[in-house]
C-alpha cells in the first residue's frame, strides 16, 4: 500500500514537471533619461507599450538631473549598467583653429568604445541625413540618433497680461525695456526663470548675445584668434543689456526657483515673461491648458532685423552601450522609438523641432515658432570650447551681474571676462 | 617566550584573524589612495578602454600655475581654509556650550539632547533640502522674515560670498551635533568629586569651567578639534547640493568632484578629467596631512602640559 502511494506520487510529480511549460526568460532593458517632466511623462507610456509589444522585456528606466547626465552616464558605462542612454546632440567639436582643448564628453566615449556603432541600423534612416551627421556622427560612424532640435533664445509671453497692460508684444530692446517697465509699475515681476539650477538665468539671456553676434561660430572663432573680444565695443553693449536683464527684468527671488518649477510660474500668471527655451512649452500647456501664451525671438538688438534668428541646439539623442548584454533588445527599443507615429507622439509631448522628415510640429509652440524657423541657428554654446588654463568668468553669463553674482559694472565685468579667456589663450600660445 | 595564542602553528594565529581587516583596509583604503596618486600622473579620463597615458607632474603644473584658472584653483584652496577655520571655531565652540548647558540637570536635557543630535543623521541630500526650503527667496521662511524689515535677498542664489557663508551655517548646523555628543560623553567622565572640591574651594562657575572642566575635557577637545578639521577641509556635498558649481563658492573637495566629473563649464559636454582630479585631489590631501599633523601635534603638546 505504502509503495503504491509511493508511486503515484512520484508520477504525479514527473507528470507536473512534464506540464509546467518553461518560463521565457525575461530581459531587463536598462534606460537613462534626463529630467525633463513631458519626456518622462511621455516615456513612462512608451516603454508600458513598449513591453505589451515586447513581453519578454522589462524596461527599467532612471531619471537624473540634466546636470548629472554626464556623471551618471559615465558611472553607468563604466560599471556595464546601462542599456540604452539619453545623450544630448553632439557639440563643442574641438576646430583646427583651437589649441590646448580636451574633447568633449561625447568624442571620449566614442573613443573609449563605449558607445555601439549604429551606422547600419535600418532606423537610422528615418532620421534626416543632416542631423546624423551634424548631431551623432563621429568619425564616419552614427554613435547616436538625434531626437529633436529646440531654441533657447526666445521669450514666452502671457498674452493676457500684455493685452490687460495695453502692452505690445516687443520686437526690439527698447520695447523690450518699456514693457518691462509697465509691468513693474503695475506691480507684476517682469520675468522669472528656474535659477535654482544655475543655467536658466544666463540662458535665458542667450537671445542678447544672438542678436549682436547673429553668426555664433564665427564668433567663437573670433574670440579664439582675437579678432573679437569680450570687452570690445559690442560686448560692452552686450554687458550692460545683460545687466538690465538681471538687475531690472528678472524678478527677485528667481534664484530660489527650480528649473522644472518655473514654467508653472509663469502658467500661473504670476509674471509677465519667461526667457527660456522651447522644451518648457508642453510643460506651460499641461501646468494651464486655458493659458494664452506666445512665443518671440528675444530682442537683444534695437533694429528689429537683428531680432528675427532663433538660435538652439540639437536636443536629446539616443545612444547603445557598446558592451552591453542586451544589444539586441536596446535595438529593438530604438527601432520601435524611430517608427514614425511613435517619433510624431514623441515630438508631440516634448515640443522638439522634429528630426524626422516625416513628422510635424503641429501644436501651439509649432505655431509660434514656424515664423523664424527659416532663421534657427546653431547657439554659441554648442561651438564654445575653452582652452586650459581659462579663468572661471570666461563665459558671457548675465548670472555674473547682481543680485545673482558680484558684478554691477558692466565695463569691470568685460575686462574681467576677456582678462579670464586671454590667460587661457596666452597659455595656448594663441 | 610565551605566546598566548600556544606553539608552533598556533602562534599564527593572531595573525590569521588580523588579515581580513588588513586586506579589507588595503583593498577599500590604501589600494585606491595608491591608485590615485598614480593616476595623477596621467591623463585618465576614468573611462574604460580609454587611453591611460603617463604626463608627469603636468596635472599639477596645470593645477598649480596654468593661467587664471590656477589662480582661481588657489582661490578654491584659501577658500577651503576659511571654510575650515569659520566651521571649526564656531561648530566647536557652539557644540562645547550646548554640551555644558545639556549636561546640567534640566528637565527635558534628553529631548533637547535629541534634538540637537538630530540633523547628524538625515543626510546630506536631506540637510541640503531643508535649508533649500528654509531660504527659499520666494516666500520662504526667512525671506517672509527679512520682509517684515523691507528687506530681501537671494540668499543661496545671491552673491557668492553670501552663498558661502551659508553653506558655513548649514555645516554647522548638520554637524554640530556630533561635536556635542563628543563633549557630554566627555562631561560625563569627570567626576562630581572635582567639582564639589572646587566649590568648597570658593571657585564661581566660571573658575570651575576654566580650571576643572576644560583640562580635563582634553581628550575630547582634542578629539573634536581634529574631526571638525579634517571634515571641514573635506567638505564637498554640501556645496553640490546647496549650490552646484558656482563661480566664487567653491571648495577644493567640491572642485575636485566638478573636475573629475566634468561638471566645471556648464556644458553638458564638459570632458571627463580623473587624471587631473586626481591631482588636484592629492593637493588636498596633502593640505589634510599638514594640517592634521600640525593640530595633532599642537593637541598633544597641549595635553601632556595638562595632564602630565
Amino acid at each position: 500500500m505504502r509503495k503504491t502511494a509511493l508511486g503515484t506520487f512520484v508520477a504525479l510529480l514527473l507528470l507536473s514537471v512534464a506540464l509546467v511549460q518553461p518560463v521565457a526568460a525575461q530581459t531587463t532593458l536598462r534606460v537613462l533619461v534626463h529630467q525633463n517632466p513631458p519626456m518622462v511623462e511621455f516615456m513612462d507610456t512608451f516603454n508600458q507599450q513598449f513591453q505589451e509589444n515586447h513581453p519578454d522585456i522589462v524596461v527599467d528606466m532612471s531619471v537624473v538631473n540634466a546636470n548629472d547626465l554626464s556623471t551618471v552616464t559615465q558611472t553607468r558605462l563604466s560599471a556595464n549598467d546601462i542599456d540604452v542612454i539619453d545623450m544630448f546632440g553632439f557639440a563643442n567639436a574641438v576646430q583646427p583653429y583651437m589649441k590646448n582643448v580636451d574633447p568633449p564628453n561625447w568624442q571620449q566615449l566614442a573613443d573609449a568604445g563605449l558607445l555601439m556603432d549604429l551606422t547600419d541600423q535600418p532606423f537610422v534612416a528615418n532620421y534626416d541625413a543632416a542631423t546624423i551627421a551634424d548631431a551623432g556622427t563621429y568619425n564616419g560612424k552614427v554613435y547616436e540618433i538625434n531626437l529633436g532640435r529646440v531654441v533657447y533664445s526666445g521669450i514666452f509671453y502671457n498674452q493676457d497680461l500684455f493685452t490687460a497692460n495695453n502692452v505690445t508684444v516687443p520686437t526690439t530692446w527698447s520695447e523690450l525695456v518699456t514693457a518691462c517697465e509697465t509691468f513693474t509699475a503695475a506691480g507684476i515681476p517682469c520675468m522669472t526663470a528656474g535659477g535654482k539650477d544655475g543655467w536658466p538665468i544666463f540662458v535665458g539671456a542667450y537671445g542678447l548675445i544672438g542678436a549682436l553676434y547673429p553668426d555664433q561660430a564665427a564668433l567663437v572663432e573670433g574670440l579664439w584668434t582675437g579678432t573679437i573680444t569680450w570687452n570690445d565695443e559690442r560686448a560692452l553693449d552686450m554687458w550692460s543689456k545683460m545687466q538690465v536683464y538681471a538687475r531690472d527684468m528678472i524678478e527677485s527671488g528667481a534664484s530660489g526657483i527650480a528649473g522644472d518649477a518655473a514654467p508653472g510660474r509663469f502658467a500661473s500668471g504670476a509674471v509677465a515673461m519667461f526667457p527660456g527655451g522651447s522644451w518648457y512649452a508642453p510643460a506651460i500647456e499641461s501646468a494651464e491648458p486655458e493659458f494664452e501664451w506666445g512665443y518671440i525671438p528675444f530682442p537683444g538688438s534695437d533694429d528689429a532685423e537683428d531680432n528675427q534668428y532663433l538660435f538652439g541646439k540639437y536636443d536629446q539623442g539616443w545612444a547603445i552601450a557598446a558592451n552591453t548584454p542586451n544589444a539586441e533588445a536596446a535595438l529593438t527599443y530604438l527601432a520601435d522609438f524611430s517608427e514614425p507615429e511613435n517619433y510624431q507622439a514623441f515630438v508631440n509631448a516634448v515640443g522638439f523641432i522634429p528630426t524626422q522628415e516625416t513628422a510635424q510640429l503641429d501644436t501651439h509652440l509649432g505655431a509660434e515658432v514656424a515664423p523664424y524657423l527659416a532663421n534657427f541657428r546653431v547657439g554659441y554654446e554648442q561651438y564654445w570650447v575653452a582652452p586650459r588654463g581659462v579663468g572661471q568668468y570666461a563665459n558671457p553669463w548675465a548670472s555674473y551681474f547682481q543680485p545673482f553674482g558680484t558684478f554691477d559694472d558692466p565695463q569691470t565685468l568685460a575686462d574681467t571676462v576677456q582678462a579670464d579667456l586671454q590667460s587661457g589663450l596666452d597659455a595656448a600660445g594663441s | 617566550m610565551t605566546y598566548h595564542f600556544g606553539r608552533g602553528r598556533s602562534r599564527w594565529l593572531p595573525y590569521l584573524l588580523l588579515l581580513p581587516g588588513i586586506v579589507a583596509y588595503f583593498v577599500v583604503a590604501l589600494g585606491p589612495s595608491l591608485a590615485t596618486t598614480l593616476f595623477s600622473f596621467t591623463d585618465a579620463s576614468g573611462l574604460p578602454g580609454a587611453p591611460v597615458n603617463w604626463v608627469g607632474l603636468a596635472n599639477y603644473n596645470e593645477f598649480l600655475f596654468l593661467g587664471q584658472a590656477a589662480r582661481d584653483n588657489l582661490d578654491a584652496v584659501g577658500r577651503t581654509l576659511i571654510f575650515m577655520f569659520f566651521v571649526t571655531t564656531i561648530q566647536f565652540a557652539l557644540g562645547l556650550l550646548v554640551a555644558v548647558i545639556l549636561n546640567q540637570k534640566l528637565r527635558g536635557r534628553n529631548f533637547f539632547r535629541t534634538l540637537y543630535f538630530m540633523p547628524v543623521i538625515l543626510g546630506a541630500v536631506i540637510q541640503g533640502l531643508i535649508w533649500s526650503l528654509f531660504l527659499y527667496p520666494l516666500g520662504g521662511p526667512l525671506a517672509k522674515f527679512l520682509e517684515i524689515f523691507g528687506a530681501r535677498s537671494e540668499f543661496l542664489g545671491g552673491p557668492p560670498t553670501e552663498a558661502f557663508a551659508w553653506v558655513i551655517v548649514v555645516q554647522i548646523w548638520a554637524n554640530m551635533g556630533t561635536t556635542m555628543i563628543i563633549f557630554l560623553a566627555g562631561l560625563q567622565t569627570i567626576s562630581e568629586e572635582y567639582y564639589e572640591a572646587a566649590r568648597i574651594d570658593g571657585a564661581n562657575n566660571w573658575q570651575v569651567f576654566r580650571n576643572v572642566t576644560w583640562p580635563l575635557l582634553t581628550p575630547s577637545v582634542n578629539t573634536n578639534l581634529l574631526l571638525n578639521v579634517i571634515g571641514s577641509l573635506q567638505a564637498w556635498q554640501l556645496f553640490l547640493i546647496l549650490l552646484g558649481y558656482r563661480n566664487g563658492t567653491q571648495v577644493l573637495g567640491y572642485l575636485i568632484y566638478a573636475v573629475g566629473f566634468g561638471q566645471t563649464s556648464g556644458s553638458v559636454t564638459s570632458s571627463f578629467r580623473q587624471g587631473y582630479a586626481a591631482a588636484a585631489s592629492i593637493v588636498l590631501f596633502l593640505m589634510v596631512l599638514v594640517i592634521g599633523l600640525a593640530v595633532q601635534y599642537f593637541l598633544r603638546r597641549r595635553e601632556m602640559r595638562l595632564m602630565g
